[in-house]
């Protein structure tokens, strides 16, 4: 913990919190225009490919902080150019495309980009470089095992221990706490860690697990399992789903007439889950939503109403600002604060700046002293409620008036 | 020393070397990456050529051996501590072994080739796949290679990545231009063409494309091995992607899956153009216009960039004075007589499809130097019977049995060897060989034994013609020569490829000796779709005579000629059967048959009707009534 170490560390924590915040609350307006040769800061991002449907609200995101920070002073007063490249959802482009951008255009600095394989893969260059990296897209925190490798969205640095334990105290509240609890999951990486994490973290808390199932990635027929889930009635039901994988197992349990009692779903596509009349009150994991108190954090207003402008004009289909926007915008704004913090561009000393700081973002206070350069974990539960995304635990997070809805 | 032609040899080997070496120069670490990209994607494209391309076995399932070599390399480095590179050859291995062992199931069945091979090559990929994700090779969670030390081959890990993957594309490259060359490479290209007519011909179909698959998939496991260490973090979905499949498919089809270069040029086209659109800004724009450039590049260029720019070369060559061409041979007596010895036995040959049966125990004996006229309505079994005999279909009981061998239950290649070749009744050529090259296949696959025609004993009637054929100023052509690079005839020297005891300009000779034989002179560079049907038949019996058979199967080959077309016809088969050839000849044209046959044997509803002489049994009123009725034989 931060407090524990000493005087300097807490002024300069707070130093770091105040920096950020006042950056990111100070409209651009008084503020001399950065100037100068600009700060080339370089990145992938899944733009074509698989992955292009998600990564284009990360561009959309880094666009819009892009903006704002040269709104503000730039990086030391210099302006900032994000050199974007396409890395077609191949991790082996990606990986070539850094060291594109590291040895051939040399950019300054580097950001994530988006996906577990394509984030490892540009991982092994920017250690061989000795480049800092800023990440907001891996859920399996143990893997970031680069000293220079941060991570911008508060998973933790065990999130397959802390997160169950979230959802488990969350349960606990129901006026029938579950007992029996059946678990299905992708066999998409970050999603079975979770699964395999659940599971234990249940058993350990006295919560049966009669039925656990893996299914391939992008798996479209749940009919089978289903049954399965039907059969076991079991108090609740947790999916490791990514994407519309959610909507075709409740829509496959509808059609053998079953609802599950509670469901909890893990990365589901935001939209199509909130609007069908199977994702009604379904449990969801999030980092925040458009809810106060997240409104209230620095720059999150402007955010969310650009991003809902941008998004708009790119005729994306859920134009809500979500979780993965918000993770691209924290990446930047962590390399906004640990530059200027650092007063350099050297990325030794900004490692080494951010180790010692915390930095504000939309997901509120960060610090990355932990293992993996990971801080505290912040995962929240959200939940459906008349067709929108609404963050019900911890109460604290709860939007005003929401309260958790038990089936 | 011939300066000639080891100065590009010297000049390519020192080349390698300076590509090999290219990561000491140091430059920026994105080329050396690049260039292994376009090594990858040159090695997995070219060794799916090797079966797809050249044998026309269309693969969707090259991921499959390239995900296993990549999990072979993952998993020993990760989970067993093999160092690296001592993983790569079982990352070649395994999927090669995959490959035989699919192949020898796959590779039997008839019913499998064309769509139904690509979809079950599609399938292999996804059980391949699903095995892997749901066993502890994988189990779901990806490996994590990041510890798994790289060999410090090269002054960094990229180029140490870079000399890896550009060794491995020297060697594919190296063994696709080895099996073009080689009797393997022709074999694979006249099974893409039309498989049951080259494993008639000899070509030994089964083992040829055993022998590419497994090729295929153990250069697809290797450059998998390499790569799993360039990703480092490795994942089923990641890795077994259709992608894989895809790009080499178009890699090769625009390169020119036919040419051990093609696909290296459709590789290194493709690998440029998707990183030539790399700017987030025009992402989708990019890969439109890559889209644009590869549908227009196959619409303009269907044979693919290596085929159409040799065309090219060979239109704009200036075209180098031919020489006189061969004339048909006249016709010369018969040597010898009929031998009393029996050449061809058939008992008892029954053949049954299903229900239905064609032969019903048929018994024949041909003589040595005999021409036997073999007739009947239709339906009555003549073509199943030449089928049965050259092994195209296998009996169903009885016995056929050549020159004391018994053959009845070879497998087709294997009985052309043993000096039976045929004739097509609807002509089968090769249609992406010239004429020559068809020719020079049969010489190279037909008879094993290398000794001149058997059937004259002694210098050849027609060996003038060889004599004759003025391949160039001098005599005649010397492999090692220029001249095996003549442009004026299509066939290089590195199409004839050697056969076991003779040269190869020896079975180029042979082969042009047979083309002046049928008159086909002056047509050796023309595909068989440049031919008219008179010169297909002929180009059926060139090829027949090539492979120097002992018994000599001829299907209809007068049927849909002009009077005189029949003509120089029976003119042609009485040259061959002026050598004492023995010839069995299926025919429809009663004065031919009359003609050109020592006895004749007539076949009704699959079984012997009559044997006899020619005129003896044309007027047996049993075969009049068979051919026209009952009325007509009174």
């Amino acid at each position: 913990m931060v407090e524990g170490k000493g005087a300097w560390r807490r002024r300069r924590v707070l130093a770091g919190m105040m920096g950020g915040a006042a950056a990111l609350a100070t409209p651009a307006i008084g503020r001399a225009a950065p100037s100068g040769k600009p700060v080339r800061v370089g990145g992938t991002l899944s733009l074509t490919g698989f992955l292009a449907q998600t990564a284009v609200i990360h561009k959309i995101s880094a666009e819009i902080m892009v903006e704002e920070i040269n709104g503000r002073n730039g990086f030391l007063g210099r302006p900032v150019e994000y050199v974007l490249l396409d890395d077609q959802s191949k991790p082996e482009v990606a990986r070539s495309l850094y060291e594109k951008l590291i040895t051939v255009d040399k950019v300054d600095l580097i950001q994530g980009p988006y996906a577990t394989a394509p984030i490892l893969a540009a991982m092994g260059v920017a250690q061989r470089y000795g480049k800092v990296m800023i990440q907001s897209s891996m859920g399996i925190p143990k893997l970031q095992t680069y000293d220079r490798a941060f991570p911008a969205t508060p998973f933790g640095s065990e999130p397959n221990v802390t997160y169950p334990n979230v959802i488990l105290d969350c349960l606990a509240t129901f006026p029938t706490p579950p007992r029996t609890m059946a678990i299905l999951t992708s066999k998409f990486p970050s999603a079975q860690f979770m699964a395999l994490g659940m599971k234990e973290q249940a058993e350990k808390r006295g919560v049966k697990v009669p039925l656990y199932l893996e299914y391939e990635s992008g798996n479209r027929d749940f009919g089978a399992m289903a049954a399965r889930v039907k059969e076991g009635n079991a108090d609740f039901l947790w999916v490791g789903s990514l994407g519309l994988e959610s909507n075709l197992l409740l829509e496959a349990l509808r059609k053998l007439d079953y609802r599950p009692k509670n469901h909890f779903h893990l990365y589901p596509a935001p939209g199509p889950l909130a609007v069908s009349p199977d994702g009604d009150k379904a449990l969801c994991s999030t980092f925040l939503e458009p809810d106060e108190p997240f409104m209230s954090r620095p720059g999150m207003k402007r955010l969310a109403a650009e991003f809902k402008e941008k998004a708009t004009k790119a005729n994306l289909p859920y134009t809500t600002i979500d979780a993965q926007a918000c993770g691209m915008a924290a990446e930047w704004q962590i390399l906004e604060a640990a530059v200027n913090g650092a007063g350099s561009l050297d990325d030794a000393k900004i490692a080494a700046w951010l180790k010692k700081n915390k930095v504000t973002t939309v997901y509120g206070p960060t610090r990355f002293d932990g293992p993996y350069n990971h801080g505290d974990a912040a995962q929240l539960i959200k939940q459906v409620q008349n067709k929108e995304w609404k963050v019900v635990w911890p109460k604290e997070f709860a939007a005003p008036g929401v309260k958790l809805i038990a089936s | 020393m011939n300066a000639a032609r080891d100065l590009p040899r010297l000049g390519a080997v020192l080349a390698i070397g300076a590509m090999a070496l290219l990561p000491m120069a140091r430059l920026p670490a994105f080329y050396d990456s690049f260039l292994y990209l376009v090594f990858f994607w040159i090695s997995l494209s070219t060794s799916w050529a090797l079966l797809s391309g050249f044998a026309g076995y269309f693969s969707l399932g090259h991921a499959a051996f390239f995900g296993l070599g990549v999990y072979v390399t993952a998993d020993l480095t990760t989970k067993f501590g093999w160092p690296f590179l001592a993983t790569l050859p079982v990352a070649a291995a395994l999927p090669a072994l995959l490959a035989l062992g699919i192949g020898a199931i796959v590779f039997r069945l008839r019913r499998l080739r064309g769509e139904l091979f690509a979809l079950l090559t599609l399938s292999v990929t996804f059980v391949i796949a699903t095995i892997i994700l749901n066993t502890p090779i994988d189990g779901g969670g990806g490996i994590f290679m990041s510890a798994v030390p790289l060999p410090d081959l090269m002054p960094t890990p990229t180029g140490t990545i870079y000399l890896l993957g550009f060794v491995l594309c020297v060697i594919t490259l190296l063994i696709a231009w080895k099996v073009v060359h080689s009797r393997l490479g022709m074999g694979l290209f006249a099974i893409h063409d039309d498989e049951d007519v080259a494993e008639a011909k000899g070509v030994p179909t089964l083992r040829y494309k055993l022998t590419a698959f497994a090729l295929s998939a153990g250069i697809a496991g290797a450059v998998g091995g390499v790569h799993a260490m360039y990703v480092g973090f490795i994942t089923t979905s990641g890795i077994f992607e259709l992608t894989v499949p895809l790009y080499v498919v178009l890699m090769s089809v625009l390169g020119g899956a036919r040419s051990w270069f093609g696909p290296a040029i459709g590789a290194t086209v493709i690998t440029t153009l998707l990183y030539a659109f790399i700017s987030g800004g025009e992402a989708m724009v990019g890969r439109a216009i890559v889209a644009v450039i590869l549908i227009s590049a196959i619409l303009w260029l269907p044979e693919g960039f290596v085929p159409a720019v040799k065309q090219w070369l060979a239109r704009h060559r200036r075209a180098p004075a031919r020489a006189p061409l061969a004339e048909v041979a006249p016709v010369v007596p018969a040597a010898r007589p009929v031998s009393d010895t029996v050449l061809l036995q058939v008992r008892g040959a029954t053949k049954r499809f299903g229900g239905l049966q064609a032969l019903g125990g048929v018994d024949l004996d041909v003589r040595q130097g005999e021409i036997l006229g073999l007739v009947g309505p239709n339906g009555s079994g003549k073509t199943t019977l030449i089928n049965v005999v050259s092994g195209f279909y296998p009996l169903t009981s009885g016995s056929v049995s050549v020159a004391g061998v018994e053959i009845g239950h070879l497998p087709a290649h294997e009985i052309a060897r043993r000096g039976v070749a045929r004739t097509y009744q609807i002509p089968r050529p090769f249609v992406n060989m010239t004429v020559l090259e068809n020719v020079v296949l049969a010489a190279t696959f037909g008879m094993e034994d290398s000794s001149p025609f058997r059937w004259g004993g002694g210098a050849s009637p027609l060996s003038h013609f060889v004599r004759k054929w003025p391949i160039r100023d001098g005599g005649v052509m010397d492999d090692s020569s220029d001249a095996a690079h003549d442009p004026s005839v299509g066939v290089k020297r590195r199409h004839l490829p050697r056969r076991r005891g003779r040269k190869a300009s020896e079975i180029r000779d042979e082969a042009l000796h047979w083309i002046g034989f049928t008159g086909l002179a002056g047509k050796e560079d023309v595909l068989p779709a440049g031919l008219n049907l008179h010169e297909r038949k002929f180009l059926e019996l060139a090829r027949a005579l090539a492979a120097r058979p002992k018994l000599l199967l001829l299907d209809e080959v007068l049927s849909g000629l002009n009077p005189a077309e029949v003509d120089n016809a029976i003119r042609l088969v009485r040259a061959i059967r002026a050598q004492g050839a023995t010839i069995v000849f299926v025919e429809h044209l009663m004065r031919a048959v009359v003609e050109l046959s020592d006895r004749v044997a007539v076949l009704n509803e699959g079984r012997l009707f009559a044997l006899g002489a020619p005129r003896d049994v044309m007027r047996d009123p049993r075969v009049v009534s068979i051919y026209l009725g009952k009325a007509y034989a009174a």
